[in-house]
């Protein structure tokens, strides 16, 4: 047999096969790597090198391509590549030229994230009608977080500073990592066992695998199954986590949760001294009224040792009066200051005061009823009159009927 | 007529049950009782005495200032609450 002469190529032939080869043979691909050396000229390319364990793939993401990606690529980042396999001739390098870029766990988690998503909502869980009311002044406030955040920090400050005297109950968890979502539904369950009126589930800021567990049917579940309201504060205000979508009432903070879920208890203050002020002014209008129809007799009256009822009634108003003026030096204090210039009314509002200004509380002794016409008090008829320091008991002499004041 | 001295303590124990809204919600309602300005004069007065009591029970509880923060931990199957020690 004769020797055939082998083929000699040239090296571009050679290259050229190649990329015919990659061309026909393989075409374009996905490959994981991480990427090293990233450079980014003026030219607006980028080139870089996927790495992983075994080895390495030189990399060029071309300006046309890198305008149209929403993300920016990093060093360290691990991505998915999309390109076709290539040699450039002139260096005789492998090298993919890359169509399209994806962040690997991050695409991964947002397709995720968007199942579950539209999962949970066809099952209704986001609905409004759902959502529980939130109480306007919790008796203890329950928070779901992590002991050694600064969320937690952050919701202790603001209920210190709007309702110091509400009790906080925490419920420590891990909020991120492997595993922890099961540790927040469980102290999420915990939680509502005890006596709280109202939960914050919160944590600060993170990237997308940080705030994972706040993505996870379990928790979502364990959410939607507290009858205590839930506040979610998770992550940034752009973050938005099934948990929120789930919850009652949702924060763009841990802050913003605890300024949900805590009264302002200064703004009660005000309310409630702006309530007295109109009772006791009310009040006042109807004791006004009533003096109006006394019967002011400055005729014959014979004193009489005052009558046990008389003396019970006296006891009652006695003791709103006390009441008003001692309900505790501090309250009393602070309500007064509230009232501002109005607070030096406060014992003028009082019924009593009106009888110190001489008018009397006239009442038919037989059954306490209040002597407004002459008919009630006919010749004979036995009187009470209470007057500013003395119970008077006495008898009618004449009654005649007087045109309304 | 009058109360007892044990009905009235009666009545101010139920009054601490009260929570904190209703208590509030009652005293408005109060104050638009009397407002309306139909009531005699020693219903007035009867009702004027409970917007007292409420207004009391009210100022007390935003006066508390004490703060009580605990955390829940586990001691073997039960869960117990602890004062809670905060982390520098």
């Amino acid at each position: 047999m004769s020797e055939t002469t082998p083929r000699v190529y040239s090296v571009a032939e050679v290259l050229g096969g190649v990329n015919r080869m990659f061309q026909d043979r393989i075409g374009r691909l996905w490959i994981v790597g991480e990427i090293k050396d990233l450079r980014r000229p003026s030219s607006g390319h980028a080139y870089f090198t996927l790495v992983d364990e075994a080895g390495q793939l030189r990399a060029a993401l071309f300006r046309g391509n890198a305008r149209r990606m929403a993300f920016e690529p990093e060093e360290g980042m691990e991505v998915l590549a999309y390109g076709d396999l290539s040699v450039y001739e002139a260096r005789g390098d492998l090298q993919l030229i890359v169509r399209q870029l994806e962040p690997r766990g991050l695409g991964a988690l947002q397709q995720a994230f968007e199942q579950l998503r539209q999962r949970l909502a066809a099952e209704g869980l986001f609905e409004v009608a759902r959502k529980q009311p939130l109480p306007a002044r919790p008796r203890r406030i329950g928070v779901v977080t992590s002991a050694s955040g600064a969320a937690l920090r952050d919701v202790l400050e603001v209920t210190r500073r709007r309702c110091p005297g509400t009790p906080i109950l925490i419920a420590p968890t891990r909020v991120q990592g492997p595993g922890a979502e099961d540790e927040i539904s469980a102290a999420l369950a915990a939680i509502a066992t005890r006596d709280v009126d109202v939960v914050l589930l919160v944590r600060g800021g993170g990237s997308l695998e940080d705030l994972q567990p706040f993505n996870t049917e379990i928790v979502a579940r364990a959410i939607a199954a507290l009858r205590v309201p839930v506040i979610s504060g998770v992550g940034h205000e752009v973050d938005v986590s099934i948990a929120d979508l789930v919850a009652d009432e949702r924060a763009p903070t841990p802050s913003a949760a605890a300024e949900i879920a805590a009264p302002d208890d200064e703004v009660l203050y005000r309310e409630l001294a702006s309530l007295w002020l109109r009772l006791s002014q009310a009040t006042l209008a109807h004791v006004a009224e009533a003096r109006q129809r006394l019967v002011h007799s400055g005729d014959v009256l014979r004193a009489h040792a005052p009558s046990a009822r008389l003396a019970a009634h006296r006891e009652r108003w006695l003791a709103a009066h006390r009441a008003l003026l001692r309900t505790g030096p501090r309250s009393v204090d602070r309500l007064r200051n509230r009232l501002g210039a109005l607070s030096g009314r406060l014992d003028s509002l009082s019924p009593l005061a009106v009888l110190g200004r001489g008018y009397g509380l006239v009442r038919r002794h037989s059954d306490g009823a209040i002597v407004r016409d002459p008919a009630d008090a006919p010749a004979g008829e036995r009187l009470s009159v209470r007057v500013a320091r003395a119970e008077i008991e006495a008898i009618v002499d004449t009654s005649r009927p007087l045109g309304d004041l | 007529m009058g109360e007892t001295r044990r009905g009235k303590q009666k009545k101010a124990e139920a009054k601490v049950e009260l929570g904190f809204e209703e208590a509030l919600g009652q005293l408005e309602g109060i104050v638009e009782e009397l407002e309306d300005g139909d009531l005699p004069l020693e219903e007035a007065l009867a009702v004027f005495e409970k917007g007292v009591g409420l207004t009391r029970n009210c100022a007390e509880r935003l006066e508390e200032t004490e703060r009580r923060i605990e955390v829940l931990v586990a001691e073997g199957e039960t869960l117990v609450e602890r004062p809670f020690e905060a982390e520098e």
